[in-house]
């Protein structure tokens, strides 16, 4: 059983104008492939490539050179109808002026399927998705969430082997979009078909994917389950776009002092120095004097000691917010500040001098120059 | 002055305004309505009828109606009037005419515009432009090429040439420049995800044009019908060096035709610019219900 699975080689797209002349190449040359059944996430900050990436996988937009396959077959020169694929847009993209039984049967129709086989399948589809009532109105009585569940049935009367999404929760209030989110992943754990899902939302892509591909600039960053992502990003792009608020990252050198290796952050106040442990160490030696990137998340900063390799830190209190159970605490620091999330019910004030530790065992240092981890 | 004076003020001066800019349009047509039920032919000169004056010779001219006129008023002999070729006539081929042109400029337009605004080709531009130049000039300039080009066409295929109705209906077909881009504007204005949905469901583009774009679009095929259908049915220069013979005159043509140099037959013209009023409005209402908003309103999230 591999019909669903998705092989992405060599793909570049090039955008030209109406003589034929480049313009702008939108994917750089990027090799993906996505198994059957898999849930994959294509993420990144808007003109990354990503929507164009998909677009290319429906055949609705031309491979300038690489191939695509679906199953066994190359896809490229097969019309989107052909390629076993169904999509759900941003915008809903229904037919405004058919109902809403006509806009889940209009593939169907298309495909010259009997009568009694549309209406079964579209009153079933209808049913599921809670729309059964509607069927006789226009996309015009329905609310945003009706009318994405709309473009979502008739998506799924298609029966494809691969659902292709294209950010289809942004139009949705907050509320919405979590019960959407939802939705969808049930939906992806019943039929079991591959579903490719573009966002610029990492929270959407943490809690849906199985894999995610973080994408800039036409390149794909990593791919990795979200797990993986977060704690071991290849690169400083991928730290400071997956997590939320994002790995803190700090600029700064490798001393060598009393025996032992430091970080010395760069800047003229308020600047943290703290002795590198561990296997931190071994690491850190190739970057002695030279400039180095401490990346630290929120979570591993604490004001407690944990197990294991970790050091403490005088800072001073930038900004609090408090959440509650837990508080994002801005502390200044010499590039700008550091956050920290900080457990506990406690109220931080501004100027407040705190003591908190920081989690060796799960940190990251980045080379500056190649922005790649450091291993 | 105080605030409610000044707001008295103010709305006298608009209503001026607008019953100034009212009489502009209205009195003329008065004038010709009151021309076409005097007595006699006389040009249009004013608002007032004497009661004496009434008559609906001129009506029973165009509409064909045979009626009798003194001829000698000393003797009282009088004559059976009947035009020889009735003026309903050429309002039937004036019907004809832009109906059939309307609808081949609607056909030929709306595919051209959807080529435009859909499709990436060649020198896609650079003919958008082209057109745009094109129209600047008036179709007159290239009457004498259009006489030719019908001469020549006529005798290849007779039904198509000079004197034909569907040698005018051919010239007309070809201004449709204006309402490429017109149609083409609309069609911009229509975000593309419900077509590329419908080309993922399996639609061909001819079925993506007649089945999603074409019921979204009927506003802007209204208006462009009324305004072709308008156009055409009011059109002169060109009717007029085609159409030679009376029998294909189309209603401007004859119309113009009542107004000989040693002969203006004023009361018949104006029944006639009365009557030629009566199909465009009535296009008019048919079309009107077409151009409403917010027809692609649901599909589409903006």
């Amino acid at each position: 059983m591999s019909q669903g699975s998705v092989n992405i080689k060599d793909l570049v797209k090039t955008y030209t104008d109406d003589r034929g002349r480049p313009t702008f190449t939108a994917v750089k040359n990027i090799n993906l492939n996505i198994d059957n059944g898999e849930f994959m996430v294509l993420v990144g900050p808007s003109g990354c490539g990503k929507t164009t990436t998909l677009r290319m996988v429906a055949g609705l937009e031309k491979i300038s050179s690489g191939t695509i396959s679906i199953g066994d077959r190359v896809v490229n020169d097969l019309e989107p109808k052909d390629r076993g694929i169904a999509m759900v847009f941003q915008n809903y993209a229904l037919y405004p002026h058919m109902t809403i039984f006509n806009n889940m049967a209009f593939g169907l129709q298309l495909a010259k399927k009997k009568k009694d086989f549309i209406q079964e399948t579209v009153t079933r589809t209808s049913q599921a998705l809670g729309l059964n009532q509607m069927l006789e109105r226009k996309p015009q009585a329905l609310s945003g969430g009706q009318r994405q569940r709309v473009a979502l049935g008739r998506a799924i009367v298609r029966n494809p082997v691969v659902f292709l999404f294209d950010e289809p929760l942004s139009n949705l209030d907050a509320k919405m979009r979590v019960q959407m989110r939802s939705e969808i992943s049930r939906l992806h754990g019943q039929l079991g078909s591959t579903m490719i899902y573009v966002t610029h939302d990492q929270v959407e892509a943490m809690t849906m994917g199985d894999r995610i591909c973080v994408m800039r600039d036409g390149i794909i960053m990593q791919v990795a389950d979200p797990l993986t992502l977060y704690l071991r990003p290849e690169n400083m792009f991928v730290a400071g776009f997956i997590g939320s608020p994002p790995m803190n990252l700090l600029k700064g050198k490798v001393q060598q002092r009393n025996g032992g290796l430091h970080f010395a952050e760069n800047g003229e106040k308020d600047t943290l120095t703290f002795p590198l442990k561990g296997s931190l160490q071994t690491i850190a030696s190739k970057y002695i004097d030279k400039e180095i990137v401490f990346g630290i998340r929120p979570e591993n900063i604490t004001n407690e000691p944990k197990e294991g390799s970790s050091t403490p830190v005088n800072m001073t209190v930038e900004i609090a917010e408090p959440m509650g159970s837990e508080s994002l605490v801005y502390l200044k620091s010499g590039t700008g500040y550091v956050i920290a999330r900080i457990h506990g019910e406690h109220l931080f004030h501004t100027n407040e001098q705190v003591t908190v530790q920081l989690n060796l065992d799960k940190v990251a240092l980045f080379d500056p120059e190649t922005e790649q981890v450091i291993s | 002055m105080k605030p409610s004076q000044r707001l008295l003020l103010k709305k006298i001066v608009a209503h001026g305004f607008l019953l100034v800019a009212l009489a502009l349009v209205v009195l003329p047509f008065l004038m010709v309505v009151i021309a076409s039920l005097r007595k006699g032919n006389f040009p249009p000169n004013g608002l007032w009828l004497n009661p004496n004056q009434w008559s609906f010779e001129h009506w029973k001219y165009v509409l064909n109606i045979p009626f009798s006129e003194i001829v000698n008023p000393s003797t009282g002999e009088t004559r059976v009037v009947q035009p020889p070729t009735p003026p309903l006539h050429w309002l039937w081929n004036s019907v004809i005419v832009s109906a059939v042109s309307s609808a081949g400029i609607i056909f030929l337009s709306s595919t051209a515009a959807y080529a435009f605004a859909r499709m990436r080709f060649k020198f896609r531009g650079h003919i958008l432009q082209s057109l745009l130049l094109l129209q600047m000039f008036p179709a007159v300039l290239a009457l004498t090429a259009y006489y030719t080009i019908l001469d020549s066409l006529g005798r290849q295929v007779e039904w198509l040439g000079l004197n034909t109705l569907p040698g005018l209906i051919l010239i007309y077909l070809a201004g449709v420049s204006t309402n490429i881009w017109m149609i083409k504007g609309y069609f911009d204005t229509i975000p593309p995800g419900m077509e590329e949905s419908a080309r993922i469901d399996g639609a061909s583009p001819f079925q993506i044009f007649v089945r999603i774009l074409l019921p979204v679009s009927t506003p802007i095929f209204a208006v462009v019908f009324i305004l072709s259908f308008i156009y055409t049915m009011s059109e002169y220069p060109v009717a007029s060096a085609v159409l030679g013979t009376p029998k294909t005159w189309t209603l401007a043509v004859g119309a113009s035709s009542l107004l000989r140099e040693h002969e203006k037959l004023w009361g018949h013209f104006a029944a006639l610019a009365v009557l030629s009023g009566v199909p465009i409005t009535v296009m008019f209402l048919l079309c009107q219900r077409f151009v409403i908003g917010g027809l692609t309103s649901g599909g589409i999230k903006e």
